[in-house]
């Protein structure tokens, strides 16, 4: 055989798949092993240096996207692509023989039983249907059916499911835009370089009557470029679809009003989420960072501030000040309580929560849900749709024997082909 | 509610017990009507777990799916209902009898889990994460029923031909078979349950697969199933290779269920 032809041979094998699915295993329980995408001095404190460099000159710290896991899965799609095109054309002509009463009679194979007096019996007992009447080539009467021949195609199926599936995931991964926009109610913010603006309109969290969190809603409203804007509500497993993008509500933390005064005049006001800062207007050098906020305070000595629950029942908020870069102050404020710099005055107050809000677009989410169901199709009929055929020939005596195949429902189908053919023999 | 729960726990789990005590007997006296009374206290204690299930779903107010109790005692249910699936499917006793211990296991290991009612967090609050669960536990369940199986083929193997053997397991070819039919029913409940978690994932988090490391087991878990159907199909691997291989692949149902939450870091830690 020539070189290319035993390599496509091999590429297109059930060999090969098995070889390829073997190796994929392998490759993801050794990336579940080791902690995703962390850089050198990580690894190499967690394990050892020599590891450490093992870790990352074999790609395993971004395992699930390195050169050696996608050119497995790159073979794995070509050998399945291979096998689902060369198998098709045989696949259609087993279907047609499959019901093809001339090519059973033809045929040596299958179980047998003789001597049976009613063969239609047999048939409606192995739940095979109406027979059609036939002809052996040598003039007997004979009977055919079939069942289940859509069955035959399960595997097929299932391939081209995975197929799409690997092929919608992959398109995902590498087209996905993600963003991430948070703010508190009133505030609007550009999602990312897209052009559209995402308000914020209302955020809500539900409680339960133990103060545990039962949802976190927030009500959304995104303008394009052109000014046309669509609104929506979303909650924790209820995202919404605008503008081609999906909006999720991620996750949730603590904002306040910030008001800065210069000799007593107001000077600033803004709304600051705990984590960002704020530059003072006419002195752009100085910079009040709000860092954290609790909702509870509790200052025990010597320890990190805390909060004692998830209410306002006494906030405080953690700041810093920064001049020229430098840190000059950090400390906390309690509501009311007014820090003073020179002539400025700061102060902190209503707190409310601000959302996280998530932004996805995957155009191929589609694409790989449909390979899922597909695949999911492909086993159903691979497994729950056994094709099987029987027919029986009329004997000199006027008996008939009958004979049977399914080459799925194997050791199980003899037994009740067996039992059916048995029970009508002995009725005449 | 909560407090009838924790009664037909205990009684369903003396019931397992004795059910187990049972079959032994039945192999070890080899007397038939042992084996119907193992069958029927199997079944019996299977509704009366039905029952639990259901009052904990109503003690709770939601499906009983969400902690490591009520996986584990769900986990159970399921083996105990695919397995008496299968042994009146394919007429099958002695399968309960090395069915019994495992399923007595399972709900040993629920027994030690902390029994307490939590809300769920936001993110827990889906139907499809009921589905995601429900599917699991069929699949799981006749995951360990094609574990069982394998156990008694390679048993088979090695006990010198007799008469209760012949009449009570079924020969190699048919065992392959039913063993087939197991992973069959557990491998499209597996592929049920990774498309549900992946809708479910993809609603409540943005990203329908992510590689964490439960996702990554369960993928595993997937993969060997498969090849155990590719290699069953090449001559010279039925039967005893593929055995082996559904035993193996019950190992990566196991460490998926614990090993993944004991000793790899993940989202699904909670669960
Ligand atoms: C990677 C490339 C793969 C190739 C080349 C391949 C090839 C094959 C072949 C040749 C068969 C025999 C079909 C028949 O006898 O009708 C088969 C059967 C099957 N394959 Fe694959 N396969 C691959 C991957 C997979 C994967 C990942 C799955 C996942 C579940 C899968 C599921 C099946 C099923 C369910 C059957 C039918 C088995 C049965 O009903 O006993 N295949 N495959």
């Amino acid at each position: 055989m020539p070189t290319v032809r035993k390599i496509w041979k091999f590429v297109s094998s059930m060999r090969f798949a098995i070889i390829l699915l073997a190796a994929l295993a392998a490759a993801c329980s050794v990336a579940s092993l080791v902690t995703q995408g962390q850089d050198y001095a990580w690894y190499a404190q967690r394990y050892s240096d020599r590891t450490a460099a093992l870790i990352l000159a074999l790609g395993l710290d971004d395992a699930f996207h390195s050169g050696w896991f996608i050119l497995i899965n790159g073979f794995l799609c070509l050998n399945l692509l291979l096998c689902s095109v060369s198998r098709l054309p045989r696949l259609i002509e087993r279907t047609r023989a499959e019901a093809d009463p001339k090519a059973a009679l033809r045929g040596e194979g299958g179980v047998r039983a003789e001597g049976v007096a009613d063969p239609k019996a047999a048939f409606a007992r192995l739940r095979m249907g109406k027979p059609v009447e036939t002809a052996t080539e040598d003039g007997r009467r004979a009977l055919f059916a079939s069942k289940n021949r859509i069955g035959l195609w399960g595997a097929w199926v299932c391939h081209v499911g995975i197929l799409l599936l690997i092929a919608g995931f992959s398109l995902g991964q590498a087209t996905q835009k993600q963003y991430a926009v948070y703010g508190a109610p009133g505030q609007a913010k550009a999602i990312g370089d897209t052009g559209y603006v995402l308000a914020i309109d209302d955020f809500r969290i539900a409680l339960r009557e133990d103060d545990t969190v039962e949802q976190y809603t927030a009500d959304i409203t995104v303008t394009g470029p052109d000014g046309r804007s669509e609104g929506a509500e979303i909650s924790v497993n209820n995202p919404a679809a605008l503008f081609g993008m999906k909006f999720y509500q991620n996750s949730t933390g603590w904002a306040a009003t910030v008001r800065v005064a210069e000799g007593g005049e107001p000077l600033q006001e803004a709304i600051l989420c705990a984590g960002e800062y704020l530059r003072v207007a006419d002195k752009p050098d100085l910079v009040i960072d709000f860092n954290a906020f609790y909702p509870d305070y509790v200052q025990s000595a010597g320890s990190m501030p805390a909060t004692a629950t998830g209410q306002l029942n006494n906030p405080a908020y953690l700041y810093s000040v920064y001049y020229l870069e430098q840190m000059i102050g950090m400390n906390v404020l309690m509501e009311g309580e007014k820090l003073t710099i020179d002539d400025y005055t700061v102060t902190f107050s209503e707190p409310q929560p601000y959302t996280l809000i998530q932004i996805k677009a995957d155009r191929f989410t589609g694409l790989a849900l449909l390979g899922g169901l597909i695949t999911t199709l492909g086993l159903l009929l691979a497994f729950y749709v056994q094709p099987a055929k029987a027919w029986a020939v009329q004997e000199a005596d006027g008996r008939w024997t009958l004979r049977g195949e399914s080459r799925k429902g194997g050791a199980l189908f003899r037994e009740a082909f067996l039992r059916a053919a048995g029970a009508e023999k002995d009725k005449s | 509610m909560l407090q009838a729960e924790n009664t037909l726990f205990t009684i369903v789990m003396l019931i397992y017990f004795a059910a187990m005590i049972l079959y032994f007997a039945f192999i070890a006296a080899r007397r038939e009507g042992v084996a119907k009374a193992a069958v029927a206290l199997q079944a019996a204690g299977f509704l009366l777990h039905t029952a639990a299930l259901v009052c904990r779903g109503i003690g709770a107010g939601r499906l009983p799916l969400t902690n490591q109790y009520e996986f584990a005692t769900s986990f159970a249910w399921g083996l105990c209902l695919v397995s008496l699936a299968f042994i009146f499917r394919y007429k099958f006793t002695v399968l309960g009898a090395f069915a019994a211990p495992v399923v007595f296991l399972i709900i040993g290991y629920a027994a030690m889990q902390s029994k307490e009612v939590r809300e769920l967090m936001p993110a827990l609050r889906s139907n499809w994460l009921g589905f995601h669960v429900s599917t699991a536990i069929i699949a799981y369940g006749a995951f360990g029923v094609s574990f069982v199986l394998s156990v008694i083929f390679l048993l088979r193997d090695r006990m010198k031909a007799s008469g209760f053997l012949d009449q009570h397991i079924p020969d190699r070819e048919k065992l392959d078979v039913i063993s087939y039919r197991s992973v069959s029913l557990g491998l499209l409940f597996l592929t049920f349950t990774i498309v549900t978690g992946a809708i479910w994932a993809e609603r409540a988090w943005g990203s329908y697969w992510s590689w964490d490391p439960k996702e990554t087991w369960s993928l595993v878990t997937w993969i060997v199933y498969a090849a155990y159907l590719h290699l069953r199909i090449r001559r010279g691997w039925e039967g005893r290779a593929a055995a082996v291989f559904a035993a193996v692949g019950f190992l990566c149902v196991m460490f998926t269920y614990i090993g993944v939450n004991t000793f790899l870091p993940g989202v699904h830690s909670y669960a």
